[in-house]
């Protein structure tokens, strides 16, 4: 899939960068609004990473510009401003999804493959992974043909991290994912653990492989292999 | 002490004292007036006596008068000195008889003199009775306190009719600054008076608060914008640690590093959204105002922490009536998960969390440490439990938000349970 960055802090946009930079990837970057607005203009991209502060411009005029010319390419605000009047905006003028700073880059990876899914399975409602069907309409999840019970939580999870895959997510992040803000207690992990434990074992007795590893004590990786 | 008694009390002093001045001074003068009256009287009735032996060549008869009496007495040549003299005046009762002696004392102006008749001396002694002059005296003491009582009673009425109606400005003054409050947009008006000292602390209360309002909005913007500009150095540094351990091969004393890491940025993160949500709460920025209802909103989020709950091993007592609310969705959230995160964090391993709400209340109770937490300072900026992982401002949140919706948020620690109350 083609990915455009833009984004202005060069910090985080060489991060985002090499996390989605992968095999069958092709990530573009723009620093500012006028290389921005000339990109979007010249090529077509799976889905646009729009910040809405920039030198040069407001990120909202690049979606406008985009829409005007009935652009199909999916976007992601990433926005410093938790304003809901911004977010409001943004998804009315066309963006896909709508995400604060900061953020972990796996959950930036999770929307992102949920925006392009929507864009381009168009209708279908299925994601495969291997011998694993997930159906994302009726949250079911099948191995073999055969369907295995997942709690609504542990489905998200299994969803993030095929999204992931590939990638070591941390705790912190899983953790923000399910339960989002409200996760300020845990210094202890121990129910992400089990969450995990869980998802383990339903594949592995329905015949997957044990995809899912812990990584160094940090968090959890879901492999290919 | 209000001013008006104060000046009233020092209006009455002054005018008792003033009073009782010019009364001494009334005194002397009309006593010194009186009493050369008298002498005036007691020099005629010697020139009488001295007319008379001059004429007769004998004493005259001394007869007794109402308010005189004379006598003679011979004495030495040369011995008697003429002078007059204050003395008491024997007034013979006549008919009455309420004194042993037949008669009463009143005081007197006497002069002693003498005169020579052939060749005998005599001293002659005039007394004359003093009791008109002290009963003018009287009156006029009478009329002083008649003065001193007609003008307290015209100055409680002037106070009650013209310095209240006077002092008004005052009273309203004070009465907007009561309603002062540094965060709305309400200004203090100006209050028509004539009067320059009302008008000048007129100006000055509403100049001071404009400048106070000016500072505090300086100041919430400095903290919007502070807690802004922190936005992307977090952001920098979250995506870089997430970057980081994608890198291979990590020791375990690297990863534990890596996870303390993670866990101050992300405690720095939440630091920096409750500051960013507080300005916001207190601008009143958030307009999603919408019908809530509590019941499912709670029945969702404690389903949202229940392996929280399970992790601790929580007892949860969930008591749910029906209770819709119109507030913002998003703050709803905020503070009902600000609750029941507390009561949990607060707990320990196998303690209990109760939870109820009716159509008046919503009660939030959990053991925890077994003693009352400190009133009111729970819900100040950065007060938190020794040990406490929270960033200090989800009470400080949950009370603004509250407050925001015209409830109350009210602490209490009964029977081993700390308990939190939002009066609807």
């Amino acid at each position: 899939m083609k990915i455009l960055i833009i984004e202005d802090e060069e910090g985080l946009r060489e991060s985002i960068e090499e996390y989605f930079t992968e095999a069958g990837n092709i990530c573009e970057t723009a620093s500012n609004y006028q290389s921005a607005l000339s990109k979007i203009n010249l090529y077509r991209y799976d889905c646009i990473l729009l910040d809405i502060t920039l030198p040069g411009g407001n990120g909202i005029d690049v979606l406008k510009s985009l829409k005007e010319n009935s652009h199909p390419d999916g976007v992601l605000i990433i926005s410093a401003k938790n304003s809901l009047d911004d977010r409001l905006e943004g998804l009315n003028i066309g963006a896909d999804d709508y995400l604060v700073k900061p953020f972990h880059l796996s959950e930036l990876k999770a929307r992102v493959s949920a925006i392009i899914r929507r864009k381009s399975y168009n209708g279908s409602n299925l994601l495969v992974f291997n011998e694993i069907t997930i159906d994302l309409l009726a949250k079911e999840v099948q191995v073999d043909k055969t369907q295995v019970k997942f709690t609504r939580k542990e489905f998200a999870l299994l969803l993030y991290f095929i999204a992931n895959k590939g990638k070591v997510v941390s705790k912190n992040a899983i953790a923000e994912h399910l339960w989002g803000d409200g996760i300020d207690m845990a210094n202890n992990f121990d129910f992400i653990y089990s969450h995990i434990k869980n998802i383990r074992k339903k594949l592995m007795e329905a015949g997957c492989k044990d995809y899912i590893q812990a990584a160094y004590g940090m968090g959890y990786k879901l492999t290919d292999k | 002490m209000k001013l008006l008694a104060k000046y009233n009390l020092v209006n009455l002093i002054t005018t008792i004292v003033v009073m009782l001045i010019t009364g001494i001074i009334y005194y002397q003068a009309i006593s010194y007036i009186l009493t050369g009256q008298k002498d005036k009287d007691l020099v005629v009735e010697e020139q009488e006596i001295f007319d008379y032996v001059k004429l007769n060549h004998h004493l005259p008869q001394t007869f007794e008068s109402n308010d005189q009496q004379i006598t003679f007495a011979p004495a030495a040549p040369g011995s008697v000195q003429r002078e007059f003299f204050n003395t008491r005046y024997f007034e013979k009762d006549e008919g009455r008889k309420k004194h042993k002696n037949g008669g009463e004392y009143e005081s007197g102006r006497g002069l002693i003199s003498s005169v020579t008749v052939g060749d005998k001396y005599y001293k002659i002694l005039i007394i004359e009775s003093k009791v008109e002059t002290e009963d003018l005296i009287r009156l006029i003491f009478i009329i002083t306190i008649g003065v001193i009582l007609f003008l307290l009673l015209i100055l409680q009425l002037t106070n009650r009719l013209i310095l209240n109606r006077l002092w008004q400005p005052f009273y309203n003054i004070m009465s907007e600054l009561r309603l002062f409050n540094i965060a709305d947009k309400h200004e203090i008006p100006k209050l028509p008076t004539s009067i320059d000292e009302f008008k000048e602390l007129n100006d000055t209360v509403a100049d001071m608060a404009a400048k106070a309002k000016h500072d505090y909005q300086d100041l919430k913007v400095f903290t919007e914008n502070a807690s802004h500009e922190l936005l992307t150095p977090i952001a920098v540094i979250n995506s870089k640690l997430d970057t980081l351990i994608q890198t291979e091969n990590f020791s375990e004393r690297q990863s534990k590093l890596l996870n303390d890491l993670y866990g101050a940025v992300s405690r720095l993160n939440r630091l920096n959204q409750s500051l960013l949500l507080l300005v916001k709460i207190e601008n009143k920025l958030l307009h999603d105002k919408q019908q809530i209802n509590l019941r499912e909103m709670i029945e969702e989020m404690v389903s949202q922490f229940e392996e929280i709950f399970n992790d601790k091993e929580l007892t949860l007592t969930v008591e749910l009536g029906e209770k819709e609310i119109y507030a913002s969705r998003y703050l709803a959230e905020i503070l009902l998960s600000n609750l029941i995160s507390n009561a949990i964090r607060h707990n320990y391993n196998g303690g209990k969390i109760n939870i109820s709400l009716n159509n008046n209340s919503f009660t939030i109770k959990n053991t925890g440490d077994n003693t009352p937490l400190a009133d009111e300072k729970i819900f100040t900026r950065f007060h938190k439990s020794s040990g406490s992982e929270g960033s200090g401002l989800g009470l400080t949140i949950s009370r603004q938000i509250c407050e925001n919706l015209g409830y109350g948020l009210e602490y209490l620690f009964k029977e081993g349970y700390h308990t939190f109350t939002i009066e609807f």
